[in-house]
């Protein structure tokens, strides 16, 4: 299995390396948040909105927070959001493209319908008006983000079924009394798994983006200090746009989303190439 | 008719929201949280009940809520003390203005970009476009909003801060009146029409790639039509079909877009009005919101529907739009 991955990732063009190589930092800067950020990442630890420099690699904000820890414990809200959601929706929009292919009739057009419905609907209101009724906490954000993001794996997952389902040796296999949870775990989900991995890379980068928003209008969770947090409280800074102070409060939350965001866009290219190379716009 | 559903369970679920959140509707209205709770008498819940309505079943406060806003009726706002719909309206034109404009530009970019791109396939225009539009299409609207913000208007001082008009301004003409929107809006415009541009090129670049291989096209080479002939009345024709069923799909995430570069700038449309509302509590006028701006997207995207089996006759059924 390794090996296979190794080999793989040779395979890969140069963006996909170096977005391989940035996501896998970012993991280690999580994981590692409480031993590389040298100030506390919640209370004051210096002389607020300091430049970086000093003992504040990238500053300090208005409380006199240091800045890089605040992006070290970011680092883990948005793998958080990223992955969680991109699970969660995963195992639902998978679970509900397998009934909606392999039953077909009427549960399926009613999926397809709703499908239909999820994709044109506008997902930004209705996080907002569910964040404004439910309050805003990290595992609300995750559970509304999955459900407008389960449609994805489910189109993919049906439209697999679908053309399996056709196969001969499926067929043959069904002629010898497999059972539908057998011809599931020998068959569907070992032929399926790959394409909804690959997608779900796609999915978290879209949640991390929408935690981000979320957060900028200050409708994230307060107690969890996102990136998209950051940004927040240094565009609502007054005098923000008079002084220098962006150049480092708002500059390096900003560049560690985008940086994030487009590793996260490339990686996901390069899978999409390999697994299914019609998919490669 | 799967739209009217869909409307019909938005609006449902607008109503069951506010029933389903944890808390008694006294609590809310009489104090703040943290704040020394007002306490009503007997008497004075009694009459507060009937006068809201709440004392009647479930049923019937779903009935009076469907016909008043079948009448247009939804609600009043607490903190600006006046109608919902009053305010919507006021603020409806300015995000439509926005959306309607990056819809346009970016469209047109995005084809024109794409055309280029498919014409000098596998050449260095295409690759160099390709390579930078695919890293600006992963870029959320608001981050360059906020790049567009502090570069061009608080660095350099060419474009204003925030609003839509200046405040107290007194026009000479109307084209100055004009000039100034123009001037407020076309940050927030930029930013949203080059987060969509990525969008629209991959996919006329795709469309017109296809087309610029069919046999019709190789026809009208061998008649010995004009290029320009070629690429306008024959190619991009044909390759434009996709993109209109697009403009149309995503316009639930330009909308989700438009929501969040509109604070960046504090343009005054709904996206500002929306997140003002919330950080009031001002729940009717949040709801409010919530389902004009769903039911505008659903509605677009239903005269889409109808405009795409115009233009396309070979598609008559719906499942086909969304399929590509």
């Amino acid at each position: 299995m390794l090996v296979k991955i190794v080999e793989r990732v040779k395979e890969f063009s140069l963006p996909g390396k170096a977005g391989l190589v940035v996501i896998l930092v970012v993991l280690l800067v999580a994981i590692l948040a409480p031993y590389i950020s040298i100030h506390p990442h919640n209370i004051s630890s210096g002389p607020p909105l300091s430049p970086p420099g000093g003992g504040h690699p990238l500053g300090t904000d208005e409380l006199g927070v240091d800045l890089w820890a605040q992006i070290c414990y970011g680092a883990r809200v948005s793998l958080l959001v990223g992955f969680g959601t991109a699970l969660l929706a995963a195992l639902g929009g998978g679970l509900i493209g397998i009934v909606s292919g392999y039953l077909g009739g009427w549960p399926d057009k009613v999926l397809m319908r709703l499908i239909d419905i999820m994709i044109v609907l506008p997902d930004l209101p209705v996080m907002i008006v569910l964040a404004a009724f439910f309050g805003p906490s990290l595992l609300n954000i995750i559970l509304v983000l999955a459900l407008f993001s389960w449609v994805f794996p489910a189109r993919i997952v049906r439209s697999q079924i679908l053309m399996l389902k056709e196969r001969s040796y499926i067929k043959s296999a069904e002629t010898y009394g497999a059972g539908v949870w057998y011809l599931m775990w020998k068959h569907f989900l070992p032929e399926v798994f790959p394409l909804v991995a690959v997608n779900m890379i796609r999915l978290s980068g879209r949640a991390i983006v929408a935690e981000a928003g979320l957060s900028f209008l200050g409708l994230g969770d307060p107690t969890s200090k996102s990136w998209g947090l950051i940004i927040h409280h240094a565009t609502n800074f007054k005098g923000i746009y008079y002084t220098d102070f962006w150049k480092w409060w708002l500059l390096y939350p900003w560049l560690a989303l985008i940086i994030m965001v487009i590793s996260l866009a490339f990686i996901s290219r390069e899978l999409e190439r390999m697994v299914d190379p019609r998919l490669g716009r | 008719m799967e739209y009217l559903f869909t409307i019909w369970i938005l609006v449902t679920l607008n109503f069951l929201l506010p029933r389903a959140m944890p808390g008694d509707p006294f609590l809310y209205m009489s104090a703040d949280e943290g704040q020394e709770v007002a306490r009503f008498s007997e008497e004075q819940r009694q009459y507060y009940l009937e006068y809201y309505g709440l004392d009647r079943p479930v049923a019937g406060q779903y009935l009076s809520y469907m016909s008043d806003l079948l009448r247009g009726n939804l609600g009043y706002s607490l903190y600006y003390n006046e109608p919902v719909s009053t305010i919507i309206l006021r603020r409806l034109p300015w995000t439509t203005f926005l959306v309607i404009a990056a819809v346009l530009l970016s469209t047109v970019f995005g084809t024109i970009l794409g055309s280029i791109s498919a014409w000098y396939r596998e050449k260095w225009p295409d690759k160099f476009l390709f390579f930078c539009l695919i890293l600006l299409s992963e870029v959320p609207a608001f981050l360059l909003g906020l790049v567009l913000l502090f570069t061009f208007a608080a660095g350099l001082g060419l474009f204003p801060l925030s609003g839509a008009i200046t405040h107290f301004a007194n026009y000479s003409s109307w084209w100055e009146r004009l000039f100034d929107i123009l001037h407020h809006a076309f940050l927030p415009v930029m930013a949203l029409t080059i987060a969509r541009l990525g969008g629209m090129y991959l996919l006329s670049r795709n469309s017109m790639t296809t087309v610029l291989e069919k046999d019709y096209l190789r026809t009208a080479w061998a008649k010995g039509l004009p290029k320009k002939r070629i690429i306008f009345r024959h190619a991009l024709r044909n390759a434009m079909l996709p993109i209109v069923t697009r403009v149309f799909l995503s316009l639930g995430s330009l909308v989700g877009g438009a929501i969040l570069v509109e604070n960046v700038f504090a343009y005054p449309g709904l996206g500002h009005l929306m997140r003002e509302a919330v950080m009031v509590h001002d729940y009717p006028l949040v709801q409010g919101i919530f389902l004009v701006v769903t039911i505008c997207v659903l509605l677009a995207n239903f005269l889409a529907d109808l405009v795409y089996k115009k233009l396309d006759p070979r598609i008559s059924d719906y499942s086909g739009i969304h399929g590509g």
